[in-house]
């Protein structure tokens, strides 16, 4: 039997990232897949391609065997299938039936019929389980019911692929069981469902298939019942990068960063960080593993100001800075390069020169702190061009225009050339080339090296592996252990990002050798 | 031949081809706008020519010309400053009125031997800028304060502070501060308090002189100091800006905070400059054409002068035309809008190249 749906070859390319090179998927009837991938591996873009809304540069798209080509979302939809976006599409003060008719080709001769959709959408709810009532208006249903307005939007317009965009990001636990269940029951009668994500027990819990994205590339595709959360993990996550760097041993100083005990909620109000303690000190790097979502980004932000502390501490250099403003913070000389470079870490439209100070503003002005002193901006400005290699035609470029590891060297350069007590790196080499790899791994080294302390997250093992003293490992919102760098193999690592505490993970080992 | 028009990866920045960009829209809606003339039977060039003569052809029509565009142009940089922090106001109407009604308090008090009467010119001026920046400051500042506070949408609260502002002006001059007489208005201002004169024998007063002034000050703000690119920071990217230690909150009261003072500056020139009392429906809607001037000038500070003066150049021609052929005035609205929308729409032309079809270049020599 043909499978439902297969992709062969996409190839997309933006202005410098490469997106998806020649990206493979097949998913066959009845089945849930997941398409499981860190961000920027280039998930969204295949599933855009799928969708009808980029025209990808080569490849084919086969629907049961035959090719098809769509040049818009329409004809996506014609082929039967159907895709759920995060953000949901829903006018929000239309009854649920209102929202499933949209768009859609009047069946009785342009006549509006509410009640005959109304009962089919009964229906179809009772059918599948879904619990909604055609009669509700969207404003006022939870997240969770709206989510399935959505899938009913697609059952009625019979898609038999149906494609969901991280669907559990807004959903409480509850929500994402019974969303699980749904999924399961709509795997039936031909359909195919295929869900984007990065969190693996979902993946455990109700995927057929997986297939593992990494900078663009198909990396495998696996059945669910032979693989486990940590070779998913792994192999969402390994970067063959062949690039050895020498850590020099060195004596760690006083502790400089203590964390204690510190919760933390995320935009939805949930707790995602539940108990974290942590220490940093002078001359060392502490490492954070973990697959994207478990709290890292949260802790980041709160230790930075960011994001409000939900309980527990935070000292910089034995003063309290739980409740401390960005600024204040700076003033301790605790500083932090962003994982989101260009939403984060600069500003986009301005140029090179303008985004070197920011954070420091006021050592660069001048008559009484009122105005810029530009001609010291633009001396600093070239100072940190030619002292981090940052490819540029000059400082009055706009920082948007610079390729992704030209970004991260003007972040990183600008953040160490305030010199720094303690240094957060999150996510550092994200989608950049070796060469911009090796550059700011050396960099960090040597700021270690100065006896400043870093504390840097990273999804990415190899990165931690190489640069780090001690790796932690964090899951849900808690450390599940503390690893040594030759402890920290790609087995044990994954294990403890799948949820084992570090006795399990090691005991599982230990099996294994055994 | 090739293809004229290339896409661009991303918008040029180039101030020429932006400038280039700009006329070729202004000259481009004089084209459209002309073929209004035909049932007239009039020629569009010369119909144009009157326009401008009217205009600025004469020292008479170029002191009107520039009278208008004067709270134009304050209004505009007030638009500068708080849209480019990502303030979306749109409240001058009600800082026009406010900054008015403080000014004609302040000049009033003269005829009372108040102090008003009894300092030096000069400083009655200072003054009086100071106390209707001030008026204009508060009264947009605290919306300011009310969208960092609580997260109210600002352009509706502006938009609709604008009627209270309104009424409670119609409120002081049908009362408190009522003329005896019929009208509802306030008593003259005595003579000295009037702007000055700066184009002798006609009615043009300093306030362009204050307009630019303040337009090459909003530019040193915006370019030049610390606060501007705080204001700058802020309205491009908001978390960029907190993660760089900005307080975001604060500098959304405090670009409300210039805003409004500049938009009161506007009430000042028009009651000191022009009307000489104070009266009912002052502002006559000059709070949302600034809006429009502003964006004409693309939210630049020194781009504000020349686009005030050709917006207030038409205004003033558009009376004259009807006059000189017979075509309706509405003829110049319908000109100011194209102007309006053709320049907004010529962003679209940053995202391309344009060649000329004839010229090889090196690379298809090869093909």
């Amino acid at each position: 039997m043909q499978p439902a749906l297969e992709l062969k070859g996409i190839v997309k390319r933006f202005t410098d990232v490469l997106a998806n090179d020649h990206t493979h998927l097949t998913v066959g009837h009845n089945e849930i897949h997941a398409v499981l991938g860190e961000n920027g591996a280039g998930k969204s873009t295949l599933m855009h391609v799928l969708y009808g809304s980029y025209k990808p540069d080569a490849g084919e798209i086969l629907i049961d065997g035959k090719v098809v080509t769509f040049t818009s979302q329409r004809q996506a939809i014609a082929h039967g299938i159907g895709m759920i976006h995060q953000d949901f599409m829903l006018v929000r003060n239309f009854t649920v039936v209102e929202n499933v008719v949209l768009g859609l080709d009047g069946e009785g001769g342009g006549k509006l019929d509410l009640n005959h959709a109304a009962r089919r959408i009964r229906e179809l709810s009772d059918r599948y389980d879904l619990g909604v009532d055609p009669w509700a208006r969207i404003e006022h249903l939870s997240v969770g019911v709206q989510q399935r307005v959505e899938i009913m939007k697609l059952l009625y317009r019979q898609a038999r692929i149906l494609i969901l965009d991280e669907p559990t990001a807004v959903l409480t636990p509850k929500e994402v069981d019974m969303l699980l269940k749904t999924l399961r029951s709509l795997a039936t009668e031909g359909r195919s469902v295929i869900i984007v994500t990065h969190k693996l027990h979902e993946i455990m819990e109700v995927a057929d298939q997986v297939t593992i994205l990494r900078d663009g590339q198909t990396i495998a595709c696996v059945a669910k019942d032979e693989t486990s959360e940590a070779e998913l993990a792994r192999m969402m996550v390994g970067r063959d990068v062949a690039l050895k760097i020498r850590r020099t041993s060195m004596n760690r100083g006083h502790p400089s960063l203590v964390v204690s005990n510190l919760h933390v909620r995320d935009d939805r109000g949930e707790l995602i960080v539940r108990g974290v303690d942590l220490t940093v000190h002078e001359g060392e790097v502490l490492g954070i593993a973990g697959v994207d979502g478990n709290g890292q980004s949260e802790l980041v932000e709160s230790l930075m100001g960011l994001r409000p502390v939900e309980q527990g501490s935070v000292e910089m250099d034995k003063t309290d800075i739980t409740h401390a403003t960005p600024a204040e913070r700076s003033e301790k000389k605790l500083f932090y390069v962003p994982a989101d470079r260009r939403g984060v870490g600069s500003i986009s439209t301005l140029n090179i020169d303008a985004n070197a100070i920011l954070g420091r503003q006021h050592q660069f002005s001048r008559f009484w702190r009122l105005f810029l002193d530009r001609p010291k901006i633009h001396a600093y400005a070239k100072e940190l061009v030619a002292r981090f290699d940052i490819r540029t035609p000059g400082i009055d470029f706009p920082a948007e225009k610079l390729s992704g590891g030209n970004l991260q060297k003007l972040i990183l350069g600008r953040e160490i050339m305030r010199n720094p007590h303690l240094l957060v790196v999150e996510q550092p080499t994200r989608g950049l080339d070796v060469g911009a790899i090796e550059m700011i791994w050396g960099q960090l080294l040597e700021v270690r090296e100065q006896g400043k302390g870093i504390l840097l997250v990273s999804a990415e093992l190899e990165e931690i592996r190489n640069l780090c003293d001690r790796i932690l490992v964090m899951y849900a919102g808690r450390i599940m252990g503390e690893l040594k760098p030759q402890e920290a193999t790609d087995e044990t690592v994954g294990l403890m990002m799948a949820g084992m505490s570090i006795t399990e993970a090691k005991a599982a080992q230990g099996e294994a050798y055994a | 031949m090739r293809s004229i028009v290339v896409r661009r990866q991303s918008p040029t920045q180039s101030p020429w081809a932006i400038g280039a960009m700009t006329a070729g829209s202004v000259v481009l809606a004089f084209l459209v706008a002309a073929i209004l003339f035909l049932p007239f039977e009039s020629n569009p060039l010369q119909a144009y020519v009157s326009v401008f003569d009217a205009s600025l052809g004469s020292w008479r029509g170029l002191a009107i010309t520039l009278n208008r565009a004067a709270p134009l142009i304050l209004i505009a940089l007030g638009t500068c400053v708080a849209w480019r922090a990502g303030f979306g106001f749109l409240g001058f109407e009600g800082c026009v009125t406010l900054g008015a009604a403080a000014t004609a308090w302040f000049a009033l008090s003269a005829l009372d031997e108040g102090i008003a009467g009894s300092i030096p010119v000069v400083l009655f001026f200072i003054i009086a800028i100071f106390i209707s920046f001030i008026t204009g400051g508060i009264w947009a500042g605290g919306m300011g304060l009310l969208r960092s506070r609580f997260g109210g949408n600002e352009v509706l609260i502006s938009l609709m502070s604008n009627y209270v502002a309104a009424l409670f002006v119609q409120y002081l001059v049908a009362g408190p501060m009522r003329a005896p007489g019929s009208l509802p208005q306030t008593p003259r201002f005595p003579i000295e308090t009037w702007l000055p004169n700066l184009i002798p024998g006609t009615r043009g007063h300093i306030a362009i002189v204050i307009a630019v002034v303040a337009s090459g000050l909003v530019w040193m703000l915006m370019s030049r100091m610390r606060l501007g690119y705080d204001f700058i920071a802020t309205g491009i990217n908001p978390r960029a800006a907190r993660y760089g230690g900005i307080n975001v909150r604060q500098k959304y009261v405090l670009a409300a905070f210039f805003a409004g003072g500049l938009g009161a500056m506007a009430g000042l020139v028009e009651v000191l400059g022009t009307q000489h009392r104070l009266l009912d429906g002052l502002s006559g809607g000059i709070g949302f054409i600034g809006i429009i001037v502003a964006l004409l000038a693309k939210l630049n500070p020194l781009a504000v002068v020349p686009a005030a003066i050709l917006y207030a150049a038409l205004s003033v021609g558009g009376d004259a035309l009807q006059r000189s052929t017979g075509a309706p005035s509405s003829i110049i609205f319908i000109l100011q809008s194209l102007i309006v929308l053709f320049v907004m729409a010529s962003d679209i032309l940053r995202y391309y190249r344009f060649r000329s079809p004839f010229v090889n270049s090196g690379l298809t020599h090869h093909a």
